[in-house]
């Protein structure tokens, strides 16, 4: 790659950091929580971006954030009083400083910035053409050069010494006090003395008049060689002596000691001028996480080919372990115990090199307030976005798809769940709407909520609606939680006209089969006139699944256990004929659909009798339970998915693979693609019944 | 005349960008030797152990500042006499006058050319040699 081009990248990558932390500055201000410290870093944020815009000639972009940078430095010399209309302007030159990056990065589009423009230059109260006065400010000031001399002869140079002082025993007797010497070395530069004990002796054997000592000085700021050895000059005899200088590198020299005075200002410098560096000189470090945090950038390609590779050894590591088995070693056997070492380790390197993925939500979570601002404006609503759990990590797979259904959940609450300004006054709520987006992690996933205060979900008009276009019937009986569940279903929008917000040809359907896709769930909670919370649960990873393993016919199964509710062992007389081949099994009284794997798959030598198996209640999305009957479990483990699509092509019903401990390959179930099988397939054969009567 | 690839470079930036950019025109001017610091602090910290002849600082981080740098530099006994040349993304007189009583060695204005840095460079090496 050219090296410009990765420079370019780098600039890019480190403007994002840099909009997120200018954003969570913005923020801050608009809570009023601002203090100098984040001011400044928001100035500093707009600042890079544009130094760096300059150096790739992205003259647009520059000329933007120039006009934003000055408000923000009037605002932090506190010519500017960030209140309420200010941060506003602000937040808006924000969101159209990050469209200027997006139109540099792609290299096309215009961005339409001129009344943001306009309003900050307002704000700092200059005319669009008053740079020249800095320009020209910068003409009248002479800059002398200082000289430095590079002195590649070897010769006297400053730097530091390394001396190591180690008296003889007489020392003393001489009348010489060592420390005196080494103060006196101390006023040559600044001195590090450390003392060498290894040669005391036992207090017993020890002689007070003898010297045990030793030291080892570093000297800095010294370049006379001659004013060490004076230092030493009456002890060379009675002492070993090593001094050594610390500095392989050219000397330096400034030939003008004393910079002079150069500068001739054209005219005095304006007495407002405010003395804006003084505030950063002086402030104390940045957050210490900051300062101690050490990070890296790895392509993400090589972390990878490491996670790929972990979940081969980890796979072999099964496998080994088995053949060990069939060997017949015993688990007790110092082979196997070293097996259930290397077992530990692999599962201890697994979740490491898995941690290496992950991210903080914070990179999706930042990009909300922008939307939520976007949407107030248009809906004419007040809204107040509050964050939470920003820092939860989880991998980067999983965020970069996060950002579609929580854009669409945000753009539900307020286009939806939120009231109009009147309509929540004359309910006796506060104007302003509340949506919390929050984050946590919660046994082993990660929940995602998005709440409001609005008026939660309507279930009279739901249900209607689901009548009306013929998703449920009208005699059906459907608790709460069934009436909200409604909303996911494909073809179903209450809003009686389709928005421009919320109806963007992306349904809620949608945005459940992405969050099934990653493995997750989507579940409502709503209470009428008080708000609604639509919670994600996720996995952690992509890569690995926790499935319980089953058999059915010659073929094994991988279940994942997100799904499952229980297994059980049904009774003859639990499992009821239905319809022209279904089956019915009696759970504790309620019924269930019951289906063969088996038969769904056209396995081959799976059982027939149901009852001699196993029968497994799973939760499908939507649709409720359904009870799959397998030959046999074999067994609850992590595996390691292996994508179907990218090595062969989608099959309804089946999300993945994986290799099994005895080297065998596994179909991982998509349970909710085997639901919808089955119900169509029993569609069909009604229809085939219906046809052939 | 001082031979070019005799000098020792560092750079200071908060902003990989900057940095990479700097040592990449340091590196087309013929200047091989070049360390880069996203800190004044980090910076001080190695430059004392090995010194290097000139330090290229930006003046905008966080923290501390590229002249408060500078007055550490020129106040530390080891580091005193290292060349410093600010770089400055502003047309501020006023900070290039306070960059000169600090006794900066030279300023360099963002956005800058290979040519320009080279220039300022040879303000303050002399003219420089292959």
């Amino acid at each position: 790659m050219d090296p410009m081009e990765a420079i370019r990248q780098t600039y890019f990558q480190e403007c994002d950091e840099l909009l997120l932390a200018m954003e969570e500055g913005l923020i801050a201000m608009e809570d009023g929580e601002a203090d100098g410290e984040v001011i400044n870093a928001v100035f500093r944020a707009v600042h890079s971006i544009k130094g760096g815009g300059g150096a790739f000639g992205y003259e647009v972009l520059v000329g933007f954030a120039h006009v934003f940078e000055t408000v923000l430095d009037h605002v932090r010399s506190g010519k500017l009083a960030p209140n309420g209309d200010v941060v506003k302007v602000l937040l808006r030159a924000g969101d159209v400083l990050s469209d200027h990056v997006t139109a540099a990065r792609n290299g096309a589009g215009e961005v339409q910035d001129g009344d943001v423009k306009e309003e900050l230059n307002a704000l700092s109260g200059i005319s669009p053409d008053g740079d020249d006065a800095a320009a020209a400010e910068m003409e009248g000031v002479v800059f002398t050069p200082i000289h430095v001399e590079i002195d590649d002869a070897p010769g006297p140079a400053p730097g530091t010494w390394r001396i190591r002082f180690a008296p003889h025993p007489g020392l003393y007797a001489k009348a010489n006090e060592p420390f005196l010497l080494l103060r006196e070395l101390g006023r040559l530069g600044s001195v590090e003395v450390r003392a060498d004990l290894s040669g005391m002796p036992e207090l017993a054997a020890l002689d007070s008049d003898q010297a045990y000592l030793a030291w080892d000085i570093v000297l800095r700021g010294c370049n006379d060689r001659a004013k060490i050895d004076e230092v030493f000059e009456f002890v060379t005899d009675d002492c070993e002596l090593d001094i050594r200088e610390d500095v392989p590198l050219a000397a330096l020299e400034i030939v003008t000691q004393t910079p002079s005075p150069a500068i001739q200002p054209a005219d005095p410098t304006p007495a407002e001028s405010p003395p804006t560096e003084k505030k950063t000189a002086g402030a104390p470090q940045a957050p210490a996480e900051a300062a101690t945090k050490q990070t890296i950038r790895v392509d993400l390609d090589k972390v990878d080919r490491l996670v790929n590779l972990v979940g081969e050894l980890v796979i072999t590591q099964a496998m080994l372990t088995q053949r060990v088995m069939e060997c017949g070693q015993a688990r007790s056997s110092t082979i196997g115990a070293g097996l259930n070492e290397l077992e530990h380790l692999l599962r201890e390197l697994q979740e490491s090199v898995m941690a290496i993925r992950t991210q903080p939500v914070k990179s999706v979570f930042q990009r909300m307030p922008r939307l939520v601002r976007e949407l107030a404006a248009q809906t004419n609503k007040q809204v107040h976005l509050t964050l939470d759990g920003e820092a939860t990590e989880v991998d980067k797979t999983v965020i970069e798809r996060l950002g579609e259904p929580l854009t669409h959940m945000i753009r539900n609450a307020i286009d939806h769940g939120l009231e109009t300004t009147e309509e929540r006054l004359s309910a006796g709520k506060p104007a302003e709407g509340k949506v919390t987006l929050s984050a946590e992690h919660r046994g082993g996933r990660i929940v995602i909520e998005v709440t409001d205060d609005g008026r939660g979900i309507d279930r009279a008009r739901v249900r209607a609606k689901a009548v009306e276009k013929g998703l449920i019937s009208p005699s059906a009986s459907l608790s709460d939680e069934e009436t909200d569940n409604l909303i996911f279903l494909p073809g179903f929008s209450t809003a009686n006209q389709v928005s421009n917000i919320s109806g963007r040809g992306v349904g809620l359907d949608v945005v459940r089969r992405n969050i099934v896709d990653l493995g997750g769930r989507i579940v409502i909670g709503s209470v009428a006139g008080k708000g609604s919370r639509f919670s994600l649960t996720l996995p952690l990873t992509l890569a690995v699944l926790d499935g319980m393993v089953v058999a059915v016919g010659n073929q094994t199964f991988v279940l994942p256990l997100t799904h499952i509710i229980e297994s059980l062992r049904p009774k003859e007389s639990d499992i009821r004929p239905f319809g022209s081949n279904g089956r019915l099994l009696n759970v504790r009284g309620g019924y269930v659909p019951l289906v063969s794997v088996g038969d769904l798959l056209g396995v081959e030598d799976a059982a027939e009798d149901l009852a001699a198996g196993v029968v497994i209640l799973v939760e499908s999305e939507g649709v409720g339970r359904t009870a799959f009957a397998v030959d046999s479990i074999i067994g609850q483990r992590q595996v390691v998915i292996k994508s179907f699509e990218s090595n062969f092509r989608h099959i309804e019903g089946i999300a993945a693979a994986t290799i099994l401990g005895d080297g065998r390959v596994a179909l991982i179930l998509d349970i909710d693609g085997l639901v919808a099988r089955c119900r169509e397939k029993s569609r069909s054969s009604e229809m085939q019944q219906a046809i052939g009567a | 005349m001082p031979s070019v690839s005799k000098i020792k470079a560092v750079v200071v930036d908060d902003q990989l960008t900057m940095r990479t950019l700097v040592r990449s025109c340091l590196q087309q001017i013929g200047i091989l030797d070049v360390r880069e610091y996203p800190s004044p602090q980090e910076a001080l910290e190695c430059l004392k152990v090995t010194p290097a002849h000139i330090i290229l600082s930006d003046f905008n981080m966080p923290g501390m500042d590229g002249l408060e740098f500078l007055r550490t530099v020129r106040a530390d006994p080891v580091l005193k006499s290292t060349g410093f040349v600010l770089l400055t993304g502003r047309a501020d007189a006023e900070l290039v006058k306070r960059a000169v009583q600090f006794g900066a060695n030279n300023y360099l204005a963002k956005p800058f050319t290979v040519a320009v840095l080279k220039q300022k460079l040879e303000q303050v090496f002399g003219p420089l040699t292959p």
